[in-house]
């Protein structure tokens, strides 16, 4: 069976793998999406990533890169019905491609658009999902061909980052397991003044 | 560059004009990230509200093509306010006095005498750009009250008929704030494609020989020096042409000057440009300025479709009798002409396939690996271009030089070019050391690009020119007179001698010099610095702390070129026919780069009544260039898919379609008898203002409405095709560079 289901044991919250997402780097060059479409093959009219640009052209536009977060307590893993998402110890949601039935549950629980659909038939009918890995290969054995048609490339069992993160011209995007990736944010706090907000407090207004 | 990409981040304030560093410069934007972070204001003045602009703590609109206007209302902000640096002016400029005498064409009264209420002043000005007295004292106040303040533009600056007067406009409001020299501030213009710089550097303009040293006979013979080659031999190859020239005479005993035809060789008469090339295929040979007309073409890594006046392009593509397109793509130059022979396609390899040194913008260079051996019949550029040279009968000549017949290739070529290109300093520069920067790339500090540690200790990342020699670090930023010359001192460039036309010197004074220097003050260039091929004498100036090219002053007027304080002029096609009387383009020229242009007779003040939308084109982050290489990846196309036309939504509304409806972008007669058109969609977006629509620049395949698809090779068309924006864009040139003058046209939008 494949070797890394789990992932890499996680001694603390510390290590689980993170994205930080700073909107105020953006420039909008979608080079994570394209960076990501290379690496790991993805068909077309599947987005693992997109940059999404709110207010264009106004005062007050904003560009979001939106990758999978990988969340903690992930709602698409708690409403799969065939446990096909799960999350591994390194924090990292995948989810198996041979298990999932592709009813689309995950879609209506993520927040962010994550889960991908490709039309399977004429009639529209979705196909098994598919969305971003954290370029860490899927639950099959690593680095085998079978892993690459299903899930794409595997940068983090060879100690690479994402590849979006990895080519992101301003750093907006950064990823790293938590200890590194607070770091940053703190870092950039310590300039700017705080203004990064964690977590839900971030993503939903408080009642 | 006169500084670094890097030195960005020690800005206290960054001005980009003319810029839209988001989707021209993607991975520049970190270090202005990071000066706006570090609480720097970030400016960007554009007529667009561009992705930069989002980003930016204040946009100012100003209409395109108005720049000098601006600028010169900043001037007298800065002024009226005491805020010039009074030193730098004093001490390191020339040309003052007609500065001012300029400045007081747009009704701005004597800033250190009157009293006058600073926004009554800037009315005029106002008028001219279309931004307010009120944003024109906020620029000016961050750029003087946080200094050092950069600035930052690109060909939003450049692409007028009076670009270059615009790009000094720039300098000089640096000059005034006394930002050159300085970490943290400079003029800071980005270059459009990879290596454009080292392209500049190793003479592609049709007016120098490498290293800017013109096409004077002396150039010649210096270069003939280094190649090893006969001048007389070189002579041979050109014709001679005819030319009136002024020439000194003694009459009666007086000397007076008259002028006269003579006969100059056509080798020291500069040549024809990419944006006009095509003029000279079918123009009749009696306006010319070379005796025949142009007979074959080859494109070399260059897209036709980044030609304005397109159609005309295609005319002369269809006329030569020879066409070559040499490329790792299929570029629209063989695909656009109606032909069925006479046109070559010759595949050159991508970058990842050859080796070589490149020039980033801020003149660092850096030597290329390959990564893999050339695949299918992709050939390097140079194997192309020493097999041209065997065919034409000069191999031997070619790949060789003053060392002997070329061994190592390209590493003999740079050390050919170390040998001449003295005049910048491209000496010290060599293939060794380029490698082995490469090697030790991880001992270099973000902040300043200097080695911090190693054997490298010291040494420049990318050894900017000057590098005077393989001791020299290389020049960061450019005129420094607080370190020596062999750390990469320098003041400005004494190229124009000791003393103006006027009599006034051109020198610095006492005390304003590169540190340690055995001359305190001003100097001209060094003895033969530039064409003593030995080395010895730029050797010798370093070693007395001088800088070889001399102490000088720089030029707030340039004498010897058409306006030499730079002057607004209203653009060819002018949406604002009121201001042609005051401020009218230059008068038509004869012989401009060997073809006629014109400038008045085609400013016609009536064509904003049949157009009246500016035209602007630039960039899109996906592509570059004419997109042949980007048009084929799927991955950009999935993420652009479509030409199309920015336009307002009160426009749009005007016009009558919405968002993603099909119009037709109609551009004046000019020298053709019908406007000429392209089919596109609409994109309607509040990045333009009502009053101008945008068009990328980047899209071919399809003309006048219709997909050329077909004419490509079996399974080679792009992905993405379009209606090039470069079939609209108006007629017009700048007077000195000829740069097509693409970002401030007129046209008309009509629903399709």
């Amino acid at each position: 069976m494949a070797q890394n289901v789990t992932g890499p044991a996680a001694p603390g919250p510390a290590m689980r793998m993170k994205f930080y997402v700073d909107t105020k780097r953006c420039i909008e060059c979608g080079g994570c999406e394209v960076a990501c479409k290379n690496i790991n093959e993805v068909p077309r009219g599947i987005s693992r990533i997109r940059v999404l640009t709110v207010n264009e052209g106004e005062p007050g536009e904003t560009n979001v890169p939106v990758p999978c977060m990988h969340c903690s307590n992930a709602p698409c893993v708690a409403v799969c019905p065939v446990d096909a998402l799960f999350t591994r110890a390194d924090g990292i949601v995948h989810v198996n491609k041979e298990t999932c039935i592709g009813c689309g549950y995950c879609l209506y629980a993520c927040p962010f658009g994550a889960p991908q659909f490709p039309t399977a038939n004429v009639f529209g009918s979705r196909g098994v999902m598919d969305k971003c890995t954290y370029c860490a290969g899927g639950p099959v054995e690593a680095f085998s061909s079978k892993e690459h048609a299903l899930y794409g490339s595997n940068r983090v069992a060879v100690g690479k980052l994402p590849a979006c993160a990895s080519f992101c011209a301003t750093k907006a995007l950064v990823a790293g397991d938590s200890a590194f990736v607070d770091e940053v944010a703190r870092e950039r706090d310590a300039v700017r003044g705080p203004s990064v907000k964690w977590g839900w407090e971030q993503a939903y207004k408080q009642a | 560059m006169t500084n670094s990409m890097n030195d960005i981040r020690n800005s206290k304030c960054v001005m980009v004009i003319g810029e839209n560093v988001c989707t021209s410069h993607p991975i520049a934007m970190q270090h202005i990230l990071t000066a706006k972070e570090h609480k720097a204001p970030f400016i960007v003045v554009d007529p667009r509200f561009t992705q930069t602009a989002a980003l930016a703590d204040h946009h100012v609109r100003l209409r395109s093509g108005t720049d000098i206007a601006l600028i010169y209302g900043m001037i007298h902000v800065i002024l009226k306010n005491g805020w010039e640096d009074k030193k730098m002016l004093a001490d390191r400029t020339y040309g003052w006095k007609d500065l001012m005498a300029e400045m007081a064409k747009y009704d701005l009264p004597d800033a250190k005498s009157s009293k006058s209420d600073l926004k009554a002043d800037l009315k005029t000005i106002s008028d001219i750009t279309g931004t307010s007295p009120e944003e024109i004292i906020k620029l000016a106040t961050l750029m003087a009250k946080n200094r050092p303040s950069t600035v930052i533009w690109a060909m939003g600056g450049t692409q007028h008929n009076h670009g270059t007067a615009v790009v000094r406009s720039y300098c000089i409001l640096q000059l005034v704030l006394g930002n050159m020299g300085k970490s943290g501030g400079g003029t800071n213009v980005f270059r459009g494609h990879d290596n454009v710089q080292g392209a500049t550097d190793l003479g592609v303009t049709s007016d120098s020989l490498p290293g800017y040293y013109g096409v004077a006979e002396s150039a010649f013979k210096h270069w003939a020096g280094v190649w090893d080659v006969n001048l007389d031999w070189i002579k041979s190859r050109f014709t001679t042409v005819k030319k009136m020239q002024k020439v000194k005479k003694t009459v009666d005993g007086k000397e007076v000057e008259v002028e006269e035809q003579v006969s100059i060789p056509l080798m020291e008469k500069p040549g024809l440009t990419v944006a006009r090339w095509y003029e000279a295929v079918g123009m009749d040979v009696k306006d010319l300025g070379q005796p025949t007309n142009v007979r074959a073409a080859i494109y070399w890594g260059h897209s036709s479709n980044s030609e304005s006046q397109m159609d005309r392009v295609k005319g002369a593509l269809e006329k030569v009798e020879l066409l070559v397109d040499i490329d790792p793509f299929i570029t629209t130059t063989t695909i656009l002409p109606d032909r069925k022979d006479g046109v070559y396609m010759l595949p050159a390899v991508s970058a990842y396939e050859q080796s070589g040194s490149v020039t980033n913008s801020n003149r660092g260079i850096q030597w290329r690996t390959r990564v893999v051996k050339p695949v299918f019949e992709g050939r390097a550029d140079i194997e192309i271009l020493i097999d041209l040279a065997n065919k034409l009968g000069f191999g031997k000549d070619f790949a060789k030089n003053k060392n002997g017949p070329w061994k190592q290739i390209p590493e003999d070529i740079t050390r050919e070019w170390n040998m001449g290109m003295l005049s910048v300093g491209m000496r010290g520069q060599t293939p060794e050391r380029m490698k082995r920067q490469h090697e030790w790339a991880h001992v270099f500090e973000v902040h300043n690009t200097k080695a911090a540690s190693g054997p490298l200790k010291g040494e420049q990342w990318g050894l900017p020119w000057p590098c005077w020699n393989t001791k020299h670090p290389g020049t960061a930023i450019l005129y420094r007179i607080d370190v020596p010359a062999m750390q990469g001192g320098g003041g400005f460039r004494a190229r124009w001698g000791d003393k103006a036309p006027d009599g006034e010197t051109l020198l610095t004074p006492k005390g304003s010099a590169p540190a340690g220097g055995s001359i305190k003050e001003g100097y001209t260039a060094y003895k033969d610095y530039a064409t003593d091929v030995t080395g010895k004498a730029i050797d010798e100036a370093l070693s007395k702390g001088l800088n070889p090219y001399g102490n000088g002053r720089a030029r707030l007027s340039a004498f010897g070129i058409p306006d030499p304080v730079p002057t607004h002029r209203e653009p060819i096609h002018s949406p604002r026919p009121d201001l042609i009387a005051k401020w009218p383009t230059y008068d038509d020229v004869k012989d401009h780069w060997r073809v006629p242009t014109l400038f008045k007779s085609l400013q016609k003040p009536d064509w904003v009544k049949k157009y009246p939308i500016i035209l602007s084109t630039g960039r899109q982050v996906e592509f570059e260039g004419g997109g042949a290489s980007e048009r084929n990846s799927w991955w950009l196309v999935e993420l652009q898919p479509e030409m199309y036309v920015e336009m307002h939504p009160k426009l749009a509304a005007d016009v009558g379609v919405k968002h993603g409806e099909w119009v037709y972008v109609l551009s004046p007669e000019d020298l053709d008898d019908k406007p000429s058109r392209i089919k596109v969609k609409a994109k309607v977006t509040r990045r333009v203002s009502p009053d101008m629509v945008y068009l990328p620049f980047h899209w071919a395949g399809v003309w006048d409405g219709k997909s050329l698809g077909e004419k490509f090779p079996d399974g080679m068309v792009p992905y993405g095709l379009g209606e090039s924006a470069n079939v609209v864009t108006n007629y017009g040139y700048d007077r000195v560079t000829q740069m097509q003058e693409t970002k401030t046209g007129l046209c008309r939008i009509e629903k399709a």
